[in-house]
């Protein structure tokens, strides 16, 4: 049975990588229309003249309430969308080095440094939501708290991942200094 | 490093450029130059056989230690 290589041109690093490529590509899109949205809706609570700025009700709460909510979940999308952006635009350069076949290559480390900063952004988010989201009458919070040991597993892994990679670029680094 | 290789010495001594001795020994020019400005982290015997070889040396005329 033919075997995929993992590493070099042609190889499943190198369709990861466009994997990847156009997730980047669709996200870029989905943050600047979200942005778009949240800048749109911030000129709408504060303008009633605006067609977006019609009320919203809430077991009687105010118009103002109303959209706090509708602005609380935009701005948790951008922010959620903006930590995703950051983390697949690093994956994207780990798996240009993966595509390259140079998978210790010391940007790496950084890199993944970085996308363990970014979930753990992403994590940060969902409990600063829970935090904003228990000042908010039960109906209108955004979500309800949910503390997830995937996440937080996943983020040891990839700082655990980090210092793998660091240890092969300096083993890489003596390599290339072996003569 | 208190280990110091001595190829620009030798070379001099015996009058030979680091392309000739690149191209004699095999190791590549670029290898050389990094084993020359004392860069490098580790010797291969194979590679100190083959200087010894082509400078008709000894690894001890080669290198010495010197304590920082």
């Amino acid at each position: 049975m033919p075997t995929m290589r993992a590493l070099g041109p042609g190889s499943l690093s190198s369709f990861l990588k466009s994997v990847l490529d156009v997730v980047w590509i669709l996200l870029l899109l989905v943050l600047a229309i979200l942005a778009a949205s949240l800048f749109y809706g911030v000129l709408a609570a504060f303008n009633p003249e605006m067609p977006f700025a019609h009320r919203v009700h809430f077991e009687g709460l105010d118009r103002l309430q109303g959209w706090a909510v509708v602005l609380v979940r935009m701005l948790t999308a951008v922010l959620f969308v903006g930590g995703v952006l950051v983390i697949v635009s690093h994956l994207r350069e780990i798996f240009a080095t993966l595509k390259a076949g140079d998978p210790f290559h010391p940007d790496n480390v950084t890199r993944l440094r970085i996308v363990a900063g970014g979930l753990v952004w992403m994590e940060g988010v969902r409990y600063t939501v829970w935090t904003l989201g228990a000042l908010l009458p039960p109906q209108a919070a955004p979500e309800r708290p949910n503390l997830s040991l995937t996440a937080w597993f996943s983020i040891l892994v990839v700082v655990v991942l980090a210092e793998v990679f660091r240890e092969g670029a300096r083993l890489r680094r003596e390599a290339e200094l072996t003569i | 490093m208190p280990v110091r290789l001595h190829l620009d010495r030798l070379l001099h001594e015996r009058r030979m450029s680091l392309a000739e001795l690149a191209d004699r020994t095999g190791v590549s020019a670029s290898d050389l130059a990094i084993l020359k400005s004392g860069d490098a982290r580790a010797l291969r015997f194979t590679t100190l056989e083959a200087l010894c070889r082509e400078l008709g040396c000894q690894p001890g005329d080669l290198l010495t230690y010197a304590p920082d």
